[in-house]
């Protein structure tokens, strides 16, 4: 039901994900619900994620595209207050893919995480590393 | 020695005509170097956080300058956008038949669902007044008879006279018409110029004939010897209004033009006022500061607009059509303009539902004033 009277933004957005994936980024809508994305980006080379693939659950509201994806917890300005209609699924799971490879601990989701990474950032990274091996290796 | 102590006066002169720059605030004061608690070097940028939004382009420097008021000139914002070959310079007037921002108050934003926890910029950003009042406006299509294509034009040292430099452009026009290159010239009413320097070199006009993509060049001799001028004031308007370049483009119809008859109400005119600035292997370069059009007794101001050029074809249903299509519903061709910023990216329903939430642009996210319809595939049809 969700899908009739999908905006043709949203139909179109989605076929160009399917046709021409970013690199290291895929988004498949749910059957269930075309608003609903299933997305994996793939850790950046030359990262601590490298290796790992990160699942993620995106949400376009009845908004959209004047509100933000929904993503959950994410601190990513162009999901809050920069968010503009001119930005696409696409580009936002870029910016993700992006902030991967330069994590801000000055904008963090765990403060300890955060203060980790700015004082013994070596450190930090053999964390991300390990937890990318443990928890993000895929399947 | 008379021409030399004439050089320096006349430096005195435009040093005396430049407004006056305050100065510069003191530097501010040094920070004791923090004792980095990690190794800096790895990271020089870390405190930065990467995903600043991209800085807006830079304001289109014709607009640090008002408008010359003349006697047509009503306050109406204008504007025109060039064409190569039927040139339809156009403006909105404000209120023509959509009558959408007249309608009730917009209403706030839908509150953002779940997801509060975010931050503190989350829940700031939800706290949104209601856009002010945006003039949404259609474009009318004029004609312009002579175009400069303001990137073309060029001072090219004489071949006879190496101290002197000759104009040369590329232009197209649809009638015949005349120019006329004036230095350091200064705009009175009615889009008239006259030159403040004519004891150094008088203002010439010459004839040019129709044609597209043409190339014009002042003949051998009547050149202008630059290094009689400072640089300084060569690269930018004395007080704002008195222009190093002044090109004056008069379209005549096809009977012309005697020198200085003939001067009717239907006289169209692209004025291109520029600077001259040295580039770095030594060469004298021209830019144009704005490009005046003067059009059945109306004054207008040229400016170009962004995402205009890939929007001029119909969308088809391939899928090439991105670049052409509204940023918003990529559906719809793009036929609105944001104004100041000047991005055409929206088609007319989505700039009218974007205008109920927001007063961005999309593209840059500069606050909107004014927003424009140009409906460029009405002006193909009518070749």
């Amino acid at each position: 039901m969700a899908n009739t009277n999908l905006p043709r933004r949203i139909i179109k957005e989605t076929q160009r994900l399917l046709s021409e994936p970013a690199p290291g980024i895929s988004a498949s809508p749910s059957e269930d619900n075309m608003r609903y994305f299933n997305v994996m980006i793939l850790g950046p080379t030359q990262s601590p994620f490298e290796g790992g693939v990160f699942k993620l659950e995106l949400f376009l509201p009845e908004e959209y595209p004047m509100a933000a994806p929904k993503l959950g917890r994410i601190c990513l300005d162009i999901l809050k207050d920069k968010w503009s209609p001119a930005l696409q699924i696409r580009t936002v799971l870029l910016s993700i893919q992006a902030l991967l490879s330069a994590p801000n601990p000055d904008d963090p989701l765990s403060d300890n995480i955060a203060k980790h990474w700015k004082t013994n950032e070596a450190e930090a990274v053999e964390t991300a590393k390990e937890w990318t091996r443990l928890y993000a290796s895929g399947a | 020695m008379g021409q030399s102590s004439s050089r320096s006066r006349r430096r005195d002169d435009y040093r005396q005509t430049y407004p006056q720059h305050a100065p510069l605030p003191p530097p501010p004061p040094v920070q004791p170097p923090l004792t980095p608690p990690y190794n800096p070097s790895s990271r020089p940028n870390f405190s930065t956080p990467y995903y600043n939004p991209p800085p807006a382009p830079a304001a289109p420097y014709y607009y640090a300058y008002q408008p010359q008021p003349s006697s047509s000139y009503n306050g109406l914002m204008r504007f025109f956008e060039s064409w190569v070959n039927n040139s339809f310079p156009s403006y909105y007037r404000p209120n023509q038949g959509n009558g959408w921002l007249n309608s009730a108050a917009p209403s706030p934003p839908a509150a953002m669902p779940p997801y509060t926890s975010f931050s503190a910029a989350s829940s700031s950003s939800m706290v949104v007044a209601p856009p002010p009042y945006v003039e949404h406006q259609k474009a009318k299509t004029i004609k312009n008879d002579v175009n400069l294509h303001k990137d073309m034009i060029r001072l090219e040292a004489d071949v006879l006279n190496p101290e002197e430099y000759l104009v040369s452009f590329v232009y197209d026009a649809v009638v015949d018409g005349s120019v006329t290159i004036y230095y350091f010239a200064k705009e009175g009413a009615n889009c008239s110029f006259s030159s403040i320097e004519e004891d150094i070199y008088k203002p010439r006009s010459y004839p040019f004939e129709k044609g597209t993509a043409r190339k014009f060049c002042q003949p051998s001799g009547h050149g202008i010897d630059l290094g009689f001028f400072d640089l300084e004031s060569l690269s930018k308007p004395a007080n704002g209004e008195v222009f190093p370049l002044v090109i004056y483009a008069k379209a005549c119809g096809p009977t012309l033009m005697d020198g200085q008859s003939v001067q009717s109400a239907a006289t169209h005119l692209q004025i291109t006022l520029a600077v001259i600035e040295k580039n770095n292997t030594g060469a004298f370069e021209v830019k144009v500061v704005k490009q005046i059009l003067w059009f059945d007794g109306e004054r207008y101001e040229l400016q170009e607009i962004f995402g205009l050029a890939n929007s001029s074809e119909p969308i088809d249903d391939a899928d090439d059509d991105i670049g052409k299509e509204c940023v918003i519903c990529l559906t719809e061709t793009r036929n609105t303009a944001v104004f100041p910023c000047r991005h055409l990216c929206m088609c007319s329903d989505c700039a009218k539902s974007l205008r109920l939430q927001s007063n961005k642009c999309p593209i840059c996210r500069q606050p909107v004033e004014k927003l424009m319809e140009i409906n460029v595939n009405l002006t193909s049809s009518d070749k």
